[in-house]
């Protein structure tokens, strides 16, 4: 059989774990990467490390680490796909380069939303953290600040706010919203997180958004909020989630609704052309509903599909939650998946608040199925409630013990023996 | 290649008597002996969980399964999990950065918390040992340490030696 070309546009997490993946299942093909970026692939969750100085670039490149270790393929850095010819089967880079396909893998990622109704967001001084690259000039430009403005206030918002703070610098958080955090939980959810970052130092304004930044030939110098406020700042970063990149494939032909489509088995709309990650759209496995996520962990495992796929091994992809977030911020840990949203629905909701840790349990409006997760300060075993809401698992006889947070794999172990699954 | 050990849990021999546990946190402990360990400033955590299913009367020890297929591995943010050769997939300390995205994707939930050092935990396997401690400590062997192949032919010999009794041969 004659070798195979995979072609990737995206070195991230989609197309590095496709990449990955095919280097195991076809030995013997050639996959080639195209990167826009500068740098070699890298773990872009990371890039706050650089900021606080934590992290160095070479501690956070890909390569050679966790499962990235064949490295076989061939990496383009600088080399921005500009078109895809479906019947030449290549791809055009701006270099001018054309890159033939057998199977090609469309992971172009995300980029940072902008407002525009937001005034002097090009000023120096003024980031949307997305790169190696960003990080690397906001570590700069920290040198130089005494106080910086987060405008947002999703995750990557507050991991930067947490770098800045260490490096010594003032920090305040905008949040239109009432509460932070407001995509992963509901403000009552989020009051152990809000008083761990309150107790951390951290300045937090909700209820308001920019109007504009000023600045003169050094930079930002402030920010005008909504509500009157000034305030000085040297630096300002925006966090107000993702868009797909998929503004290089509109002429393709390929169909894009958000993101790129796939069917089950990660195939976009053309022959031979896969899509997995933030630029392609995903669904929920308990709704069935479309949609964009841009977290890591969902890339790497539709990236890993696609990339079995392309390999000749057919493997349907699950799907994934919209929310599926862990992290620690403040020293308080927390765990948000699922159904969180749950005002104005008829969900069955357990919620238990003590003094350092807080829970709630969103169950169907029968009952009988976990749909989602908050668990702040204790989350053991999470992702037994995970398995628990995607494998949509008959709750007979461990309810309590949901409830209660008692779970753990021995209840489910002796269950599953009794117990047949409900079909989907 | 040979086919590497693993450890195998037989639930009907577990009797509940936490040895396990204890042997393994005092193998994790900087003085590897039982009351070196106790005075230890951060005690010793154990790596696997003897867990009660009081509805069954029945004790059940969890553990890390170094899964073939190890979620952990991919969802980690850091790259710090990776697998060895021996097959262990194996938490690098320096590494993790306690995000904890490990412990969401688990469905074992076999993946501890070192809350101080802010960094995640789990079996290793015990690499400087022949046998893993909890297997050595466990008196009823509910725990055994074979290859795949080994386990399943005990398992397939057992069962034709009772298929026997049974046809009162």
């Amino acid at each position: 059989m004659a070798q195979k070309q995979y072609l990737i546009v995206g070195g991230s997490a989609a197309g590095m774990a496709a990449a990955e993946t095919i280097a195991c299942l076809d030995p013997e093909g050639k996959v080639q990467v195209l990167s826009e970026e500068a740098d070699a692939p890298y773990f872009r969750p990371l890039i706050p490390f650089i900021i606080s100085r934590k992290k160095n670039d070479r501690q956070i490149f890909l390569q050679g680490q966790g499962p990235y270790g064949s490295g076989k393929a061939e990496i383009r850095l600088q080399t921005r796909a500009r078109h895809i010819d479906p019947d030449a089967r290549a791809v055009v880079a701006d270099t001018g380069e054309s890159f033939a396909y057998d199977r090609l893998l469309i992971a172009t990622g995300s980029r940072p939303y902008i407002p525009e109704e937001i005034a002097g967001t090009d000023l120096e001084g003024v980031f949307a953290l997305r790169t190696l690259a960003d990080a690397r000039k906001a570590e700069q430009r920290a040198e130089v600040t005494r106080h910086a403005v987060m405008l947002g206030g999703g995750l990557l918002n507050l991991k930067a706010a947490f770098a800045l703070l260490e490096r010594g610098i003032a920090v305040t958080l905008v949040v239109f919203s009432p509460e932070v955090l407001s995509q992963l939980m509901e403000p009552e959810d989020a009051l152990l997180i809000r008083r761990a970052l309150d107790q951390a130092g951290l300045r937090i304004v909700t209820g308001a958004a920019a109007t504009y930044i000023t600045g003169n030939g050094s930079g930002v110098t402030g920010v005008v909020l909504d509500n009157g406020e000034e305030m000085a700042c040297e630096m300002v970063c925006i966090g107000k989630g993702v868009r797909p990149n998929t503004r290089w494939i509109a002429e393709s032909g390929i169909d894009i609704q958000t993101g790129v489509v796939a069917d089950k088995f990660t195939r976009t709309t053309s022959p031979d052309v896969y899509t997995a990650g933030d630029a392609a759209v995903t669904f929920d496995p308990i709704t069935g509903e479309p949609m964009v996520t841009g977290l890591w962990t969902n890339a790497v495992e539709m990236g890993r599909c696609a990339g079995a796929n392309m390999a000749g091994r057919p493997t349907a992809y699950g799907g994934t939650f919209g929310i599926l977030n862990a992290t620690q911020v403040a020293r308080m840990p927390f765990v948000a998946m699922g159904v969180v949203h749950t005002s104005g629905t008829d969900c069955e909701v357990h919620r238990r608040q003590t003094t350092n840790a807080y829970r709630k349990l969103v169950f169907s409006p029968e009952g009988d199925r976990l749909i989602g997760a908050v668990l702040v300060g204790d989350i053991g075993n999470a992702g037994l409630y995970r398995a628990l809401i995607r494998d949509r698992m008959p709750l007979d006889g461990i309810k309590g013990q949901v409830i209660d947070h008692t779970l753990h794999y021995g209840h489910l172990l002796l269950a599953t023996r009794t117990m047949t699954p409900i079909s989907a | 290649m040979k086919q590497p050990k693993e450890i195998f849990v037989r639930l009907d021999r577990c009797m509940g008597c936490h040895s396990c546990e204890m042997a393994c946190a005092v193998a994790h402990s900087q003085s590897k002996r039982l009351y070196g360990a106790l005075a230890e400033t951060t005690l010793p955590k154990p790596r696997l969980y003897v867990e009660a299913v009081t509805a069954d009367n029945k004790a059940v020890p969890i553990l890390c399964r170094h899964c073939e297929d190890a979620p952990c591995m991919h969802a980690c943010i850091a790259g710090a999990i990776s697998r060895s050769d021996a097959g262990v997939v194996a938490t690098d300390k320096d590494k993790c950065i306690g995000c904890w995205t490990c412990v969401m994707v688990c469905p074992y939930g076999v993946i501890g918390r070192h809350m101080q050092e802010l960094k995640a935990y789990r079996c290793d396997r015990c690499p400087d040992l022949e046998t893993p401690a909890c297997v050595s400590a466990c008196p009823s062997k509910a725990l055994l340490y074979q290859s795949a192949d080994d386990y399943s032919r005990g398992v397939r010999q057992t069962a034709a030696g009772e298929l026997l009794t049974g046809e009162g041969g």
